[in-house]
């Protein structure tokens, strides 16, 4: 073998790199806190609400990893938490269960609507993107008919625990559950076939059915993981507000994937980070923090999760390409003649709307209020 | 010389896609210890051949025996299982995964701890080194990069490695090995295939380069349309007659 060059920057920054992007980033938030609302946000009491937070994420973020690796997605978990609450509260509610078997059984509901999208994406053959949406609005309408728009409050304190209970002199309980969800989820990458066949599926699909791997299987086993922990993440949002509606959860979906995907866990798949998903579930949660604490209207958040989602994919993606040009491409990059023809396109569309709104203010009569 | 009986005997394959026929009363024999050079144009059937010779296809007529006993196979690991496995075209390597996870996937080594099975990593990086460096003569820089960093070569390299690994290996397919590498890496994969012909395996080579063909083959399968037209052996050949054979040339005129 011919002697190799000496390893390139990004070779040997590559297994941190899932780490380090979030790890600035959250500096970056940080620095930015400690000039803005320091006495606010650096208090022992929100130090704890961002853990708690982040705590309801972190299972969620465990098994997103597994299905994003797999180049799959699942865009139904807020509803699956949601309608798994709301089966838990039946039970504990109307039916009497015992509280230990209905959190066993919002977990064990909620793997088998993550067998459903499973079967729904790899037997129907329906393609993920579309498949969990779907199934996003029938477990949602199945939350929306069972609840009826009641909110169903006051739980068991195992529930409590759950949600929001604390080991005295040590971290609060989902803390626990979420880290160690975490590192069950570390082992299960490097040490299980399941792990070992998630990698192998979304970096080469083909070859991976070659080698003789159970593609849809393992397909199916990442859905159901991500059900079973969308339900264990619905009985912790139970417990976290000792209550649970319909309606619950609403963003869930946009900031696991934004977690996963900002801790350098590939939406092309192949490429999983663990470590990753864990510092970027905090990222977010100490980003929405900061929003709340900024006093930002709540509607913020989903803006800011899009936004982390759009910047850390391209970021990654620039990141991984094999030939980067320095700014000298970006430049010629903007000159391209296609570039130019959608600049174009894009001023065709602006100047448009600029007429649209000229004339819509000449021809103005005033606000009119709704209602 | 490779010994005179064949390991593996194809007769009278074909095989139709629908209404198209990729195969036409095809017979294909390899020796132990022989490398057989499957060559003909795009199209001529030789993938579709071997993929039917691995298990991935069935035939619509025809029977294949190894060691004299009728073999049917359902799937490719069938095939694996008896001894018979292939190198694609396009490789199948799994690339965010490094040179030992590749070489054992489908079929890790595990360790248990209280009845509880995982993979054993360091042992798999331990064996993928070990079989690289004895059977191959390959030692890459490092076993702990993903393999899509490898050259062309090296993943080469790995991928043979999978399929020698099976020590009950026997009959080896590789189709067009080595298209995409350059004259350097080319020259490497060929010295593969010489060691492992030296090993006893029967190795089935497809190459549109003659080059490669009339370097390390010892026999010269021409397939045109389907069909095979003729099979020669190559220190007895030339370029010429097989290129004639190739594209016809012989019976248009
Ligand atoms: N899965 C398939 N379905 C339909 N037709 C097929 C299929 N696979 C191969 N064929 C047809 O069978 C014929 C032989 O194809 P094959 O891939 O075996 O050719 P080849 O000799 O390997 O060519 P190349 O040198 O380009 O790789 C072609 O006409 C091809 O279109
Ligand atoms: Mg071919």
């Amino acid at each position: 073998m011919p002697v190799s060059a000496p390893k390139g920057l990004q070779e040997r920054l590559d297994p941190y790199l899932a780490i380090i992007g979030p790890m600035v980033m959250i500096l970056m938030i940080l620095a930015f806190m400690g000039v803005a609302e320091p006495a606010r946000y650096f208090r022992l009491s929100n130090l704890n609400i961002i853990l708690l937070e982040a705590a309801l994420y972190m299972p969620l973020a465990m098994a997103m990893t597994f299905v994003i690796t797999q180049r799959g997605i699942d865009l139904s978990i807020g509803s699956v938490a949601a309608l798994t609450g709301i089966i838990m509260a039946f039970a504990i509610k109307e039916f009497g269960f015992p509280a230990w078997i209905a959190v066993l059984l919002g977990i064990a509901i909620g793997g088998i609507f993550g067998l459903i999208n499973g079967l729904v994406i790899t037997k129907f053959r329906v393609p993920d993107l579309i498949g969990t949406l779907a199934m996003d609005l029938v477990y949602r309408g199945f939350a929306l008919v069972l609840a009826k728009g009641l909110v169903l409050a006051r739980f068991p304190d195992l529930i409590t625990d759950i949600g929001r209970g604390r080991l005295p002199g040590f971290l609060p309980i989902p803390v626990i559950i979420g880290i160690l969800a975490f590192l069950i989820g570390a082992f299960i990458l490097r040490r299980s076939w399941f792990g070992r066949y998630s990698i192998a599926i979304g970096s080469n699909p083909e070859a991976a059915e070659m080698t003789g791997i159970a593609v849809d299987r393992y397909k199916v086993y990442a859905y159901v993981l991500m059900g079973a922990m969308a339900g264990l993440a619905g009985v912790m949002l139970t417990g976290k507000l000792n209550a649970i509606q319909a309606t619950s959860a609403p963003y869930f979906n946009l900031h696991v994937i934004a977690a996963v995907v900002v801790g350098g866990t590939s939406l092309f798949g192949g490429r999983a980070y663990m470590l990753g998903s864990f510092a970027g579930v905090l990222l977010l949660s100490m980003m929405i923090n900061a929003l709340v604490t900024l006093r930002i209207e709540f509607f913020w958040q989903s803006v800011a999760s899009g936004v982390v989602i759009i910047l850390s994919v391209a970021f990654y993606t620039w990141l991984q390409k094999k030939d980067r040009d320095g700014a000298k491409g970006l430049l010629n990059a903007f000159t391209t003649p296609d570039n130019i023809k959608l600049m174009k396109l894009g001023g065709v569309l602006a100047a448009g709307t600029v007429v649209l709104l000229v004339i819509g203010s000449l021809f103005s009569t005033g606000s009119v209020p709704s209602g | 010389m490779p010994a005179a009986t064949p390991i593996i005997s194809m007769r009278g394959i074909s095989k139709r896609f629908g209404g198209v026929t990729a195969l036409q009363e095809v017979d294909l024999d390899v020796c132990p210890g022989e490398v057989l050079a499957i060559v003909g144009d795009n199209g001529a059937g030789k993938s579709t051949l071997i993929k039917i010779l691995t298990g991935v296809y069935q035939p619509t007529e025809g029977a294949i025996e190894m060691d004299g006993q009728a073999l049917s196979m359902n799937s490719h690991s069938e095939a694996i299982e008896l001894g018979i496995d292939a190198v694609y075209q396009t490789l199948a390597l799994a690339d965010h995964l490094d040179p030992a996870a590749n070489m054992f996937l489908g079929s890790e080594l595990t360790k248990s701890f209280l009845g509880f099975r995982y993979l054993d990593n360091g042992r798999m990086r331990v064996e993928a080194e070990r079989v690289l460096l004895e059977r191959l003569g390959v030692r890459l820089r490092s076993m702990d990069v993903p393999t899509e960093s490898l050259s062309g070569g090296q993943r080469q390299a790995v991928a043979i490695a999978r399929a020698v690994y099976h020590s009950d290996l026997r009959v080896l397919v590789m189709d067009e090995p080595t298209a995409a590498l350059g004259p350097q890496e080319t020259a490497r994969t060929l010295k593969l295939i010489e060691v492992l012909r030296e090993e006893g395996l029967a190795i089935v080579l497809i190459s549109h380069s003659l080059d490669d063909v009339f370097a390390i083959s010892d026999r010269i399968q021409v397939m045109r349309r389907g069909r095979r037209v003729d099979v020669v052996h190559t220190r007895q050949t030339s370029r010429q007659e097989v290129l004639g054979l190739i594209v016809g040339a012989a019976e248009a005129a």
